[in-house]
């Protein structure tokens, strides 16, 4: 797990020094992005603890769900709709599904040892 | 995969991620609130309000300017002479004055640039400042002064490399703007949302305003000679 650690700092502290800044227009492609980022991560997080993590599955779901979701909101400003929002609140209710199941799984695994290996259909992606 | 090519395309997505949460933070736009549609429409009835106040009270100057132009006419003759003249100073900016009123202090912007912007954007320009000023006399200043030179119908401030021109005399930042006035008035008129000072602020240039129970205005200093501008005979003015 360490090495998720350092690499998500090194990815921080990199980020905060670079002496450019993402014009502004492209910030909202990058906040949507990130949400999915953040998305896939929970949902990673979320296999590994269901014992169902795969690598491959994993780094396809990050790469295409943040390039899809950029895709998305430019889909959205080049017909005129706020689908910006579409994927902002399909992405937040992904999240709490995500960080729940997470929940539960630490609160079992807590209270019953024995059942902390619940296997659930659904994947990462 | 094996677990060694695992552990690495992991980390990269991770440091993929931490970079976009750094950008992200680093980009995202200061938050600015809206004026809510309620407390703008409360507005422009108090702008209708003060408009008709306005109107009023114009009337009322207009009578009152009849009233001493009678007097003119009258024995008060020179006592309202003297008064007209020494308006027409205070206006025309040859006497020192002192009242209530704000200190501005501009200077360049402290921001260090990251080197894609043009760092033409953190320094004052006359344009700023010329801003600031016009704020200042629409928030009712009555005297205005720019690093002691006092601002008068001539009065030009003008762009000259690194400093600027004011009455023909070169100004450089830090600048301090004097203005007599209402102080709240005129702090408020510089502070309003979306105003001079906040869009000086974006560029990191910095602005200070002070209230003051008292300043001194300087009078202008500059020549008085008028080689052109001859005065109209006016047969309907006294």
């Amino acid at each position: 797990m360490w090495y998720l650690v350092a690499g998500l700092l090194f990815g921080v502290l990199l980020g905060l020094n670079v002496p450019w800044k993402i014009p502004s227009i492209l910030a909202r492609y990058l906040a949507v992005s990130l949400l999915a980022g953040i998305d896939t991560s929970l949902g990673g997080l979320r296999a590994s603890l269901e014992g169902e993590f795969d690598t491959v599955i994993f780094v396809s779901g990050f790469i295409g769900n943040t390039v899809l979701a950029a895709a998305f909101v430019y889909l959205g400003d080049v017909l005129g709709i706020e689908l910006y929002l579409a994927a902002v609140v399909a992405l937040g209710v992904r999240i709490f599904n995500n960080l729940g199941v997470i929940r539960r799984h630490y609160i079992r695994s807590q209270t019953d040892k024995k059942t902390a290996l619940r296997k659930v259909s659904s994947g990462e992606s | 995969m094996g677990r060694r090519g695992s552990q690495a395309a992991l980390t990269i997505i991770f440091i993929l991620f931490g970079f976009m949460l750094a950008t992200q933070f680093r980009a995202r736009p200061p938050i600015s609130g809206n004026v809510p549609y309620q407390r703008a429409e409360e507005l422009s009835v108090l702008l209708k309000a003060t408009e008709e106040e306005r109107d009023r009270l114009r009337e009322e100057v207009k009578v009152l300017r009849d009233r001493v132009a009678e007097m003119m006419a009258g024995e008060n003759q020179v006592k309202v002479l003297r008064d007209e003249l020494l308006k027409a100073r205070i206006l025309g900016g040859l006497v020192d004055v002192k009242g209530p009123g704000v200190t501005v202090e501009m200077n360049d912007s402290q921001v260090k640039s990251s080197g894609v912007q043009d760092p033409n954007v953190f320094l004052i320009h006359d344009d700023d400042v010329l801003r600031v000023v016009n704020e200042l006399f629409a928030g009712g200043a009555e005297a205005v002064a720019v690093n002691g030179q006092r601002l008068v119908a001539t009065s030009e401030i003008r762009c000259a490399g690194p400093v600027f021109i004011i009455n023909g005399v070169r100004v450089a930042p830090p600048l301090k703007i004097q203005a007599i006035g209402d102080p709240v008035m005129l702090q408020n008129a510089l502070k309003m949302r979306g105003g001079v000072v906040d869009n000086l602020a974006l560029f990191g240039i910095e602005v200070k305003i002070k209230t003051e129970q008292e300043i001194v205005v300087p009078a202008y200093s500059g020549s008085l000679n008028f080689r052109y501008a001859k005065p109209v005979k006016d047969e309907g003015s006294k």
